[in-house]
């Protein structure tokens, strides 16, 4: 055989093997999965809540590909740990995007590790959906169009709260908040919302990250001569605050009235949260037929638990991100961003619109008290208030509101 | 409010929380005076009394139980420890491996937690008997709070007669200021270092199952309280139970009274008064400078 004969037989073979590979490629690409990176906090503070978005986006995965998946692809979730830190979310994202091929990210814990992530989603060709990220700023000062917020965010929760507050007979108010970006923003909503009511803040105090002694803030309050106070902590901060508040008795003086309502706290504080009200970002017994789905889903995986907000909000963002999804009928991170603008779908909290201008998801506002209820084993939010997320949503790009 | 009732409430909240400290920062300073080791897992061995203090109240239905069963197991758990691998290094310590050592405690314990015990905060709530308030010049006041103070100062005292007046405490005072004679007069140097890092690993499970009311049990809860173990540890004098002491009730008090007039600036001023000592006294109040 010639050279030049065995040089033609050779680009003919690669020439048919890359023919005949081309439908295979294409098959596989049909049936190629979906892949959601979860950059969260597996270990550390913020375990407890990284957990709860871990065992959603399970629970989500097991659902939506038993139906066919997303587009007719399956969804897969990969997991990094970023125990709560912004450097460390940065990095672990960036793994993800880079070389796993997550080009979608969501499950960020901490706003502080969110505001870190937002400049590098350009460069990485990514989309970032926050589940339950609260300071007000990701979708104001340092919005970024990849970003998107389905979940209620600090101002949103406090905003809420005001609106029920300007209702009640209460009319001197004191504020203790987390020293923390989404404390200072949940804080900063309701000092400007509750003045804006006619109400009175008389003061308010910021109590360091991870603080332990809450004493000297409990002896304010006493000292305070307010009727309500307002509680802009969470996790382990807010179970601190609640239990040596109780043995001040300071609850038989003073309403509190906390700008998150945990599933978690409660069920550690037990009888002693009856009676606690506040801003619900997922309200447990909303009664309607979406919430209802995700409810007995839910308590079939993990038949001794409920599901917290962490939970539901994570349940919702999924819910939209693949409403996205479908209608780009892409997984590309542009054309999502495209298709989730104005994007309105009915979730567990209701009615929700993710509007274009900032990119900031219009949730319903819930006010809940926590009381027992028969269909539930432990004491849940109990909802008081509704409001429409015409009223909830701040202006656009802001975190304030000019109603 | 009138000032006198004020001042006095924020005086027993800071002896409260000063009995807390003291139970860490205690067990710290004496793994150190003896051992000279910087226990860096103190703090997750603070966090493994909470957790073994729930499950023993869960299953007796007694928080006494917790407050012993708690401290006997988290101490026998460090006497194994010190004889398995911490004893290894004490010959060879310039490269800082006891840090690394403890500190490869810290992350493998408390991931060890996280596994057995779950991701979900615990909640250990006093007895009964302790939920109650004092009204104190017309101010309420938890019981619970009376206790831990009662507590801390049995506990301090206890511990000071141990170290003067029983055999055990003087070899532990002997050892810590010259092992090798100790060692020559034929005592087991290895049994006394075994027993004193046995007995801070307790003393920080007792601290852990006492804050637990205050605290809940939740992964995390002993990060910050060891860095004030620490502080103290260096205000008091590295190595001095009496030190410790001095240096929990200071800490404590800067803290509430920081933070009740300055917010803010709470955790600064405690810096700021371990800065004020080490300038006077480099070696802390009653520590040795080495």
């Amino acid at each position: 055989m010639s050279q030049d004969t065995r040089r033609k037989i050779l680009k003919a073979a690669v020439a048919a093997s890359a023919l005949s590979a081309v439908p295979f490629i294409s098959a596989r690409a049909q049936s190629k999965a979906i892949r959601i990176g979860i950059p969260t906090a597996i270990t550390g503070g913020y375990a407890l809540l990284g957990s709860q978005a871990q065992r959603t986006c399970r629970l989500v995965q097991k659902m939506v590909n038993a139906k066919g998946g997303v587009i007719g692809r399956p969804v897969e979730f990969l997991y990094q740990d970023t125990a709560g830190d912004p450097a460390a979310a940065v990095r672990k994202s960036q793994e993800l995007v880079e070389r796993d091929g997550c080009r979608i990210l969501t499950g960020v814990i901490v706003s502080s590790e969110a505001a870190a992530m937002l400049p590098k989603l350009e460069e990485w060709n990514a989309l970032f959906i926050s589940h339950g990220n609260g300071d007000g700023r990701l979708t104001a000062e340092l919005y970024v169009p990849r970003f998107f917020r389905a979940n209620t965010s600090a101002p949103m929760g406090a905003r809420a709260l005001a609106l029920y507050l300007r209702d009640t007979p209460q009319k001197k108010f004191m504020a203790i908040a987390s020293d923390a970006a989404w404390g200072r923003s949940s804080n900063k909503a309701f000092e400007e919302q509750i003045k804006k009511v006619g109400k009175d803040l008389v003061d308010q105090v910021f109590a360091p990250v991870a603080n332990k002694d809450y004493s000297p803030y409990i002896t304010k309050i006493m000292q305070s001569g307010a009727e309500g106070c307002y509680v802009a902590l969470q996790g382990d901060e807010a179970r601190a605050f609640y239990s040596q508040a109780q043995q001040y008795k300071l609850p038989q003086r003073v309403q509190f009235y906390t700008e998150i309502v945990a599933q978690a706290d409660i069920k550690v504080l037990g009888k002693d949260a009856i009676g606690l009200m506040g801003s619900s970002r997922y309200p447990i017994t909303y009664d309607i037929p979406e919430n209802k789905t995700f409810l007995e889903a839910f308590r079939k995986e993990h038949p001794n638990e409920l599901p917290d907000w962490t939970d539901g909000e994570m349940y919702q963002a999924l819910m939209v991100l693949f409403a996205g999804i479908e209608k780009a009928k892409s997984d590309e991170p542009m054309k999502i961003v495209a298709a989730m603008e104005d994007l309105e779908v009915t979730s567990v909290k209701g009615p929700i619109k993710m509007r274009k201008c900032d990119h900031q998801g219009e949730n319903q506002g819930f006010v809940v008290k926590v009381a027992q209820n028969k269909n539930f084993s432990e004491p849940v939010g109990e909802i008081v208030k509704i409001y429409p997320r015409e009223q909830i949503t701040p202006d656009c790009r802001k975190s304030s509101y000019s109603t | 409010m009138d000032f006198v009732s004020f001042a006095l409430t924020q005086c027993l909240s800071a002896l409260s929380q000063a009995a807390i400290l003291f139970f860490v920062a205690c067990g710290l300073t004496l793994i150190f005076g003896i051992m000279r080791v910087v226990n860096f897992a103190h703090g997750v061995i603070f966090m493994l009394g909470a957790y073994v203090g729930y499950t023993a109240a869960r299953i007796s239905g007694s928080f006494i139980a917790a407050l012993i069963v708690a401290p006997i197991v988290v101490g026998i758990a460090g006497i194994a420890f010190e004889r398995l691998l911490l004893r290894h290094i004490y010959g060879r310590r310039e490269g800082g491996s006891d840090l690394l050592l403890t500190f490869g405690l810290a992350v493998v314990l408390s991931e060890l937690i996280r596994l057995a015990w779950g991701a979900q905060p615990l909640s250990l709530p006093a007895p009964e008997p302790l939920l109650g308030a004092l009204f104190i010049l017309g101010q309420p006041f938890p019981v619970y709070r009376v206790f831990l103070i009662a507590l801390g100062v049995v506990a301090g005292i206890g511990v000071w007669q141990f170290l003067e007046r029983t055999r055990a405490g003087l070899l532990i005072r002997a050892v810590s200021q010259n092992p090798e004679m100790v060692h020559a007069l034929g005592v087991d140097v290895g049994l006394v270092r075994s027993g004193v890092f046995g007995l801070g690993c307790a003393m920080a499970a007792l601290g852990g199952v006492l804050a637990a009311p205050l605290l809940t049990a939740f992964l995390g809860m002993g990060t910050n309280i060891v860095i004030d173990a620490f502080v103290i540890v260096i205000i008091g004098g590295m190595g001095s139970f009496l030190g410790s002491v001095i240096g929990s009730v200071l800490v404590a008090f800067v803290q509430v009274i920081g933070t009740y007039y300055f917010a803010e600036l709470a955790l600064a001023f405690m810096y700021l008064l371990m800065l004020a000592v080490l300038i006077v006294r480099p070696g802390g109040l009653l520590g040795k400078e080495e």
